[in-house]
């Protein structure tokens, strides 16, 4: 290791002060769904810690357990349905050459740039007129719309990355083009296809503009039940952390899977 | 085991001509070369036969069905990739069992022929290796391992070594040559490495712009260069070509008279000696005349490079050999082995040439 000089001590200072700044708001909300509505307002290290507010979020009115399901619902089936949509599209879009592919792949790029406020009225039209406001299925397709275009691109990037040789061996080696898919292609490409599954997953989790505005009762996604703690009474901070935390905890054990993945991403494919 | 018969095939990319209208047939059991330069249609013309590429034209014979319209897994080949291709996510032994999987032979019959094929390529102990971890020597071996578990009708082989360095090179052409005699299946080997070509091939077909120039055994090809492409394609160091004219069966270009190089008048003939056919000797004796441009030892040989009027040419000799650059000196050409070809055609010409006796090959 080389020795640090000044600047290099600068550097290390400034990279604790970005974390503590991204981790204290992380530690408040963990220390303060522990607390009891009262401790809350202090910068307590120690208190007697409750379990209590686990419990009232999942009453009424709050009930936060039908929101937690809502979500599950949602982000799964948007993972269920973008990644292979996705994976087919990403190879057809690295293999195969069709007029107009550039000015499609820049499209499908393109609609990333739209701001979600923007189009979120038309939506809401449009569900209303199907009758779907306010149900799974009209998140699953909103959500399933803004996941695809970062998921073609990501496993394209991956399916690029593998050379066309090995699937031209597996070709003469006897394979028919799905089996190709199936024993080269899909093997070669898990790790970004597993990390654009965990991304997606994400992104729908997280979802909040599209949720609130198109749901109201039924299929409101935990996200949009934070508001819930927004009551009569001014924020409820302790319940608030509570519910925090449960959004989080996926994210965490999710977060810590994208990273395995993607070292792997980045060493693999390399066999020439 | 089958022959290969091209007929009329041709493959173009709009108005670019990549592999022309030409026919070729590969004997049962042969090992052919497709040799030449970059870009000059012998890698289109093998990802055809592998059914990679589509022809244009023309008809692909396999034995003896047309198979333009069967599909790669259909064809029964076999074939090794420049960068070998292999599934990086498998193990050696997975590698070399694919083909047997997906025709569905079972586990038994299976781990049975690729312990057999990794045996002829000397891969027993490495089996449970994934590719990355193996040298490119080794991986050449698992990509060959896996051409010749299933025993294909034709063996396909796209630049298998020029991945390699160069002394294993040396070994591992040695150990194909050996697979190839072993098995007795139908061979087509595209290289640029001429002597690749000249070690393995029972017939080298040198190719250029898409076009055959000359097809036939290494010696004849080596010895009876078609036309001045070949003649300077095949050979290092190349074959000197000189440009000059015939007068009454001498050959002359500034610094050189050849009396006896061939038979009548034309204007416009290269002359074609190989180095190992010119010798030196001393200043004003001999067929040319020249300065020494410059020496370099090979290990066996002296290469001299000599300056004859504008032409450089390169002679081997001995190793003894020690002018100095600049000094004069005379070449002398070996009277059997003289080429002459048409400047403006380049094609050889063989009507020409003097009725000294011809080298025979194997002499």
């Amino acid at each position: 290791m080389k020795r640090k000089g000044g600047w290099g001590r600068v550097q290390d200072g400034l990279v604790v002060l970005a974390a503590i700044v991204v981790l204290l708001p992380i530690v408040w909300i963990a220390l303060a769904a522990f607390k009891t509505s009262v401790d809350v307002f202090e910068l307590k290290l120690f208190f007697t810690p409750t379990l209590q507010n686990f419990a009232t979020i999942f009453e009424p009115p709050y009930l936060i357990h039908q929101k937690l399901l809502n979500s599950a619902i949602v982000s799964i089936c948007v993972v269920l349905i973008s990644i292979p949509l996705a994976t087919c599209a990403a190879y057809s879009f690295s293999r195969f050459r069709m007029r107009g592919e550039r000015a499609m792949l820049v499209t499908i790029l393109a609609t990333q740039f739209v701001p979600a406020v923007v189009i979120v009225l038309p939506f809401f039209l449009m569900f209303r007129s199907l009758g779907m406001l306010d149900t799974r299925p009209a998140l699953i397709l909103v959500d399933t719309a803004i996941v695809m275009p970062f998921a073609v691109w990501m496993i394209k990037g991956f399916v690029d990355g593998i050379p066309l040789e090995t699937e031209e061996a597996a070709l003469v080696d006897g394979s028919t083009r799905l089996q190709v898919l199936r024993r080269v292609v899909l093997p070669m490409a898990a790790p970004g296809i597993i990390t654009a599954a965990i991304f997606a997953f994400i992104i729908s989790w997280n979802e909040f503009l599209f949720a609130l505005i198109l749901t109201r009762r039924d299929a409101v996604t935990l996200p949009v039940g934070l508001q819930l703690f927004n009551g009569q009474e001014g924020m409820q901070w302790h319940l608030l952390s509570a519910a925090g935390l449960l959004i989080m905890a996926p994210m965490i054990v999710l977060a810590l899977l994208v990273q395995k993945h993607f070292v792997q991403g980045m060493t693999m494919g390399a066999v020439r | 085991m089958a022959q290969v018969i091209l007929k009329d095939v041709e493959k173009t990319w709009a108005s670019f001509v990549a592999v022309a209208r030409q026919s070729l047939t590969v004997a049962d059991g042969e090992f052919l070369v497709l040799l030449g330069p970059s870009g000059c249609g012998k890698t289109t013309t093998m990802r055809m036969v592998a059914g990679l590429e589509e022809p244009s034209g023309g008809e692909i014979w396999i034995g003896d069905r047309c198979v333009n319209n069967v599909m790669p897994k259909d064809r029964d080949i076999a074939m090794v990739f420049q960068n070998y291709g292999l599934y990086p996510h498998l193990t050696v032994g997975e590698n070399i069992a694919y083909p047997l999987r997906v025709r569905g032979v079972n586990r038994t019959d299976r781990e049975a022929r690729v312990a057999e094929a990794a045996r002829k390529v000397e891969l027993g102990n490495l089996l449970h290796r994934r590719p990355r971890e193996l040298s490119g020597g080794q991986r050449q071996r698992v990509a060959l391992a896996r051409a010749i578990v299933r025993t294909p009708a034709v063996f396909l082989m796209d630049e298998p070594l020029s991945n390699l360095d160069a002394k294993l090179r040396v070994t591992m052409r040695a150990e194909i040559k050996h697979l190839q005699a072993e098995l007795g299946i139908t061979t087509i080997y595209v290289t640029h490495d001429q002597i690749e070509a000249m070690t393995l091939a029972y017939r080298v077909a040198v190719m250029k712009n898409g076009v055959v120039q000359q097809i036939a055994p290494p010696a004849e090809v080596y010895d009876r260069p078609a036309n001045l492409f070949v003649a300077g394609f095949i050979g290092s160091p190349p074959m000197n070509l000189i440009t000059g004219n015939l007068v009454d069966g001498t050959f002359t270009a500034p610094g050189v008279a050849l009396p006896g190089a061939g038979t009548g008048s034309r204007d416009g003939v290269v002359l074609g000696v190989r180095p190992e056919c010119l010798s030196l000797c001393a200043p004003g004796d001999g067929h040319m005349a020249g300065t020494v441009f410059t020496t370099e030892l090979t290990g066996e040989a002296v290469l001299v490079t000599a300056q004859v009027g504008p032409a450089r040419v390169i002679a081997r000799t001995e190793r003894g050999f020690a002018e100095a650059t600049g000094a004069t000196v005379g070449l002398r050409a070996d009277m059997r082995q003289l080429h002459l070809f048409d400047a403006e055609s380049g094609l050889r010409l063989p009507e020409m040439a003097s009725r000294l006796p011809e080298l025979v090959p194997g002499e």
